[in-house]
């Protein structure tokens, strides 16, 4: 019926089917394929759209409050307003971003443009610490990435904030953050107590992102309490696991939130009015000489209060120390740099870390040791001229030299007993009670013994006070000497070490505690930092409990050696009378002794000690001060008081400080001074 | 003869078209995800699709034959809108492709590809019986040229690509002699190799990023086809469920009311969901191939297999283009995306196929 020639009639429709067979592939091939990727790899997929979704915030937490001991506030948590500019969210107009720009300079102080970015300048280029102008910090930002915000100025004035703030809706792409810093209102007094803040290091990341801490946010303690109490003090941050859109706006908590957790607050045995008045004691005397000198003479020092019944360490000071509140942001380059420089080592701890001879401090060790092994008895009574030979010797069989050992007094001190050998510092006592001395004195104490009382003293062992960096010292004995020198005990070696010279070192706290033990009638209180712990809400979760480290008086820890210097299984204790006629000796020193000058006056009585320890360190040595004989010399002075019952004891030291007597000791009487100054205040209040 | 004229209308055609452009706007609505730009975009598809739906109406009533006497009209008019729209057109979105009507913006390439199938189907029609020789396919190629010209100027490489394989379509089923089809292969291979430099920046970008995936391209010309992927793979079975897809609705995926509208079937209704439209699809497509094998006369069957091809062209590019097969090419999915001028190119093109079934030959 029709005339016109139809392709799609019969046995022309092959061309059609073609068209059919691409239909049944393409959309059977669509059909495998969406099989495959809904049905067979469909959870991967759905775990990467609820990836997209899903996000973990960190709710950062509050670190704890450090107070000292009568609640005045040492570092607390303070906010830092830091104004942004997220390139992304500027107006896409140039003009507008230039009048945005104009407007913000005029807020903030710094320019529109400033300095022109070479390779070096962008590379080097660090948020917060730049010259460059608001422009070139977008730039950077912009190519970086132009969604995130970046610093334009840090920390400025909360008016400044509130200001820019109000503007948010004129000034697109400007914003505020908050960012919590820490304040230390103490700052440089407390510095070596406190420490500071720093960034989570790349070493550590692993460890504190488990603990849900946010590497690049949170801030982890670098030194002083806030790192030994990091775990106390920085509190728990919380968890939400939220919905968010494709603009990282949050939708809705997908589970229940992890509220944080706040951190403990940390109330410190320091009194920081004593701090104050023994770290002005100690910068004071330090600048007093220097001037005197007219020469810096007298680099560092040292003072440390600390109650010696229980322990609580009422003072600390390091000198020189730095200023952690320049630390509070973050730790400036050339600040750290001319920190680490300085000579003096201001970061390091010299009250617990730097180990020093303690010279005539460590008579106590010998003076105990003899009198409790008897090798004199107190009332016996020793020639003690200007100077006396000892044969020196390496081993039994060697025939030696004649040594001179001589005394700091010229012309010697005559007779001298155990309390007029302590309270004088007399050294020909010292020498002939540590290694005996021809028929006067038949066998000294010796290496062997010597060491024990030392360590029984605390010497050679860290005390565990709450701060990074403590030292070991040193209490050499033979064996030590024969492993690390590759030498044979001499006699001289013995001799030398009863005053606390040659090999002997110890950190100004071990000869505190040496002290405090023996103030404390032979109880070791363990030096301690930390009085309570408190919740955010005020209860005391950690009540101060005074921790005895031993007695002793009553435990054994005195080695018993045999008549060939060999430990044997006997163990020992310090007899009470021994550590009685000590502490007689030690008021000595102030009553007619080496401090008797300097505490002329002083109307509660006191007990001390004064050391002159000479020294040839390095820095001595390249000053060219090592000649023998007149060697330089390090101030010591330890005192304690009232001494009848002792609550307080002190130690001063100062680096090169020439005399105990003359230099430490009046530091030390300041620091008394002010203590039962404070003490009357106290009590008068109440 | 008259009284009779629509029992012949093919209403499961019909039927399966109102369906997918009703579908089509409640995965608008869903699509736009609270987007406050696109709140109106249901609205206004339920507008175009009430239109075209008195559309397919007029033109099945509208002997198809009438189409073929105006070719050369139809032929003038769409040479006319689109030098127009080079020369004047507004800019949009980096290429000048709409008439702005004041009322509604018109995108006249799309109107243009079913001017194109009545004008080919004519041409093929009143050509029939000439020699299937190189002058043959000359003429046909100069003729669909001379209008596509205009399109790949705007630019706009996907619609031109769709006519011209409109053109194929209908080159193929009225008698391509396989030795051309193997020369046309060459030849376009070497256009393609000429043509790419000419391409826009953003179209060689697309293309070279499809062949060789930039594996660090996480947030760049990868990042859409990426999450689309995650949409449809994450749907499983059944789909997380109306207006319940995360990556659609927390705006993971873009252009997701358009281009991507396949996706958010695939995320909210899963592989029951997909498989259905693509099965829904593959049926109109039969019922057009069907009709061109039953219409009346030859001129009937070109216009219902063009449509058809072009239908199924669209259908799968877009598919693939969702399912990363295809490099992102901007072609809306038929009857489902939003989109006015496509949604009536489109369902005009079905009024078009019904005239034709209308008319079809029947036993008598």
């Amino acid at each position: 019926m029709n005339k016109s020639k139809n392709f799609f009639g019969a046995g022309k429709n092959w061309r059609i089917k073609v068209l059919y067979i691409l239909i049944l592939l393409i959309f059977g091939f669509y059909g495998f394929r969406l099989f495959t990727l809904q049905i067979i790899d469909g959870e991967e997929y759905k775990a990467q759209a609820d990836e997209n979704r899903i996000s973990n915030i960190s709710v950062q937490t509050e670190r704890g409050i450090i107070y000292d001991r009568n609640g005045i506030v040492l570092a607390k948590n303070a906010a830092a307003y830091n104004v942004m500019i997220t390139p992304a969210d500027l107006p896409g107009d140039e003009g507008a971003t230039q009048e945005i720009f104009r407007q913000l300079s005029e807020v903030i102080g710094i320019p529109v443009s400033r300095g022109e970015l070479t390779d070096e300048v962008v590379t080097t280029f660090s948020p917060c610490n730049t010259d460059l102008g608001i422009e070139q910090i977008v730039e950077i930002a912009d190519t970086n990435a132009p969604y995130t915000p970046m610093e334009i100025k840090c920390d400025v004035d909360k008016e400044v904030a509130m200001l820019v703030e109000s503007k948010s809706e004129e000034w697109p792409g400007v914003t505020i953050e908050v960012e919590p810093i820490r304040e230390y209102p103490t700052g440089e007094l407390t510095s070596e107590i406190i420490g500071f803040l720093g960034p989570i290091p790349e070493s550590m990341e692993e460890y504190y992102t488990e603990l849900g801490f946010v590497a690049g946010r949170d801030k982890v303690g670098y030194a002083g309490i806030e790192a030994t109490m990091q775990d106390t003090l920085a509190g728990k941050n919380g968890l939400r696991v939220v919905e968010e859109d494709v603009a990282g706006k949050v939708i809705r908590d997908v589970e229940p939130p992890v509220e944080p957790e706040a951190g403990l607050n940390i109330k410190l045995t320091i009194d920081t009015r004593l701090q104050q008045a023994a770290k002005a004691a100690l910068v004071g005397n330090i600048k007093w000489w220097n001037r005197w000198f007219n020469d810096v003479r007298f680099t560092n020092g040292v003072v440390i209060a600390m109650n010696p019944k229980t322990g609580e360490i009422l003072a600390l000071v390091s000198y020189p120390t730095y200023e952690n509140n320049r630390m509070a942001r973050y730790i400036p380059a050339y600040y750290y740099q001319q920190l680490s420089a300085d000579p003096n080592r201001p970061l390091f701890n010299h009250a617990i870390s730097a180990e020093h001879p303690p010279g005539s401090v460590y008579k106590i060790v010998t003076a105990i040791g003899a009198l409790n092994e008897g090798v004199v008895t107190p009332y016996q009574s020793l020639v003690t001229p200007y100077s006396i030979f000892i044969t020196e010797k390496y081993s039994q069989n060697d025939t030696g030299y004649q040594r001179e050992f001589v005394d700091w007094k010229a012309g010697g001190h005559g007779q001298a007993n155990f309390f007029k050998g302590l309270s004088q510092s007399v050294d020909v006592y010292f020498y002939k009670i540590s290694g005996g001395y021809g028929d006067e004195v038949k066998e000294g104490l010796g290496p062997w013994r010597m060491s024990e009382y030392a360590k029984a003293l605390g010497y050679g062992a860290l005390t565990g006070i709450e701060l990074p960096g403590e030292a070991e010292g040193l209490v050499p004995n033979p064996t030590w000497k024969r492993i690390n020198l590759s030498e044979a005990w001499s006699t001289g070696d013995t001799y030398i070490a009863g005053m606390g010279q040659g090999y002997v070192l110890a950190t100004p706290l071990q000869i505190l505690v040496s002290y405090a033990i023996v103030a404390n009638d032979g109880v070791y209180m363990k030096p301690t930092l930390i009085r309570e712990i408190i919740d955010s809400d005020g209860n005391v979760v950690k009540e101060f409990t005074p921790t005895k480290v031993w007695d002793v008086t009553k435990d054994p820890l005195i080695t018993v050696y045999d008549d060939n210097d060999l430990p044997t299984d006997e163990k020992k204790t310090i007899e009470p009378w021994v550590i009685d006629m000590t502490q007689q000796a030690l008021r000595m020193t102030v009553t007619e002794g080496t401090a008797m000058t300097i505490f002329q006056g002083f109307e509660i009585p006191t007990s001390g000690k004064t050391g002159t320890a000479e020294y040839c360190d390095d820095i001595a040595q390249g000053k060219g001060l090592c000649d023998r004989g007149t060697w330089p010399a390090h101030a010591w002075y330890v005192g304690y008081g009232p001494s009848d019952d002792p609550e307080i004891v002190i130690i001063a030291f100062v680096y090169n400080g020439t005399e105990g007597s003359s230099v430490a000791a009046p530091i030390v009487r300041e620091v008394f001074e002010a203590y039962f100054a404070l003490k009357e205040i106290d009590e008068g209040k109440q | 003869m008259r009284r009779n004229l629509w029992r012949n209308f093919d209403f499961y055609l019909f039927g399966a078209v109102v369906f997918m452009c009703i579908f089509g706007i409640i995965m608008i609505q869903s699509a736009i995800a609270g987007n406050a730009e696109l709140l109106d975009s249901p609205r206004r598809q339920a507008i175009f699709v009430a239109g075209g739906i008195v559309l397919v109406i007029i033109m099945a009533a509208i002997d198809y034959h009438l189409w073929a006497s105006l070719a050369k009209f139809i032929y003038a008019f769409a040479f006319v809108a689109l030098f127009g729209i080079f020369v004047y057109g507004e800019a949009r979105f980096g290429s000048a492709r709409w008439i702005d009507t004041g009322l509604i913006l018109i995108q006249p390439s799309e109107i243009v590809k079913i001017l194109m199938i009545m004008v080919l189907a004519e041409h093929f029609d009143r050509t029939k019986d000439e020699k299937r020789d190189f002058r043959w396919i000359g003429r046909s190629f100069i003729l669909t040229l001379g209008v596509v010209v205009w399109i790949l100027l705007q630019p706009n490489l996907s619609t031109s690509i769709v006519i011209f394989v409109i053109w194929f379509a209908m080159l193929w089923v009225s008698g391509l002699p396989a030795k051309y089809l193997a020369i046309l292969g060459v030849v376009a291979l070497l256009l393609i190799a000429v043509m790419f430099p000419f391409l826009e920046d953003y179209q060689q970008a697309r293309i070279l990023n499809f062949i060789f995936p930039n594996p660090e391209a996480s947030y760049g010309e990868e990042y859409n086809i990426q999450q689309s992927k995650i949409a449809i793979g994450s749907g499983g079975w059944f789909g997380e469920g109306y207006a319940q897809g995360t990556q659609v609705q927390l705006r993971f995926m873009k252009v997701r009311h358009t281009d991507f509208i396949f996706s958010v079937v695939g995320e909210e209704f899963g592989f029951v969901g997909t498989m259905a439209v693509i099965g829904l699809m593959a049926f109109i497509i039969l019922r057009c191939l069907r009709i061109a094998q039953t219409a009346s006369d030859n001129y009937g069957s070109l216009l219902a297999f063009g449509y058809a091809a072009m239908l199924f062209f669209q259908t799968a590019v877009n598919i693939g283009v969702n399912l990363n097969l295809v490099p992102v090419s901007g072609l809306p999915f038929p009857f489902l995306s939003y989109g006015g001028s496509s949604l009536i190119s489109t369902i005009m093109g079905i009024g078009l196929v019904e005239s034709v079934a209308l008319r079809k030959k029947t036993i008598q």
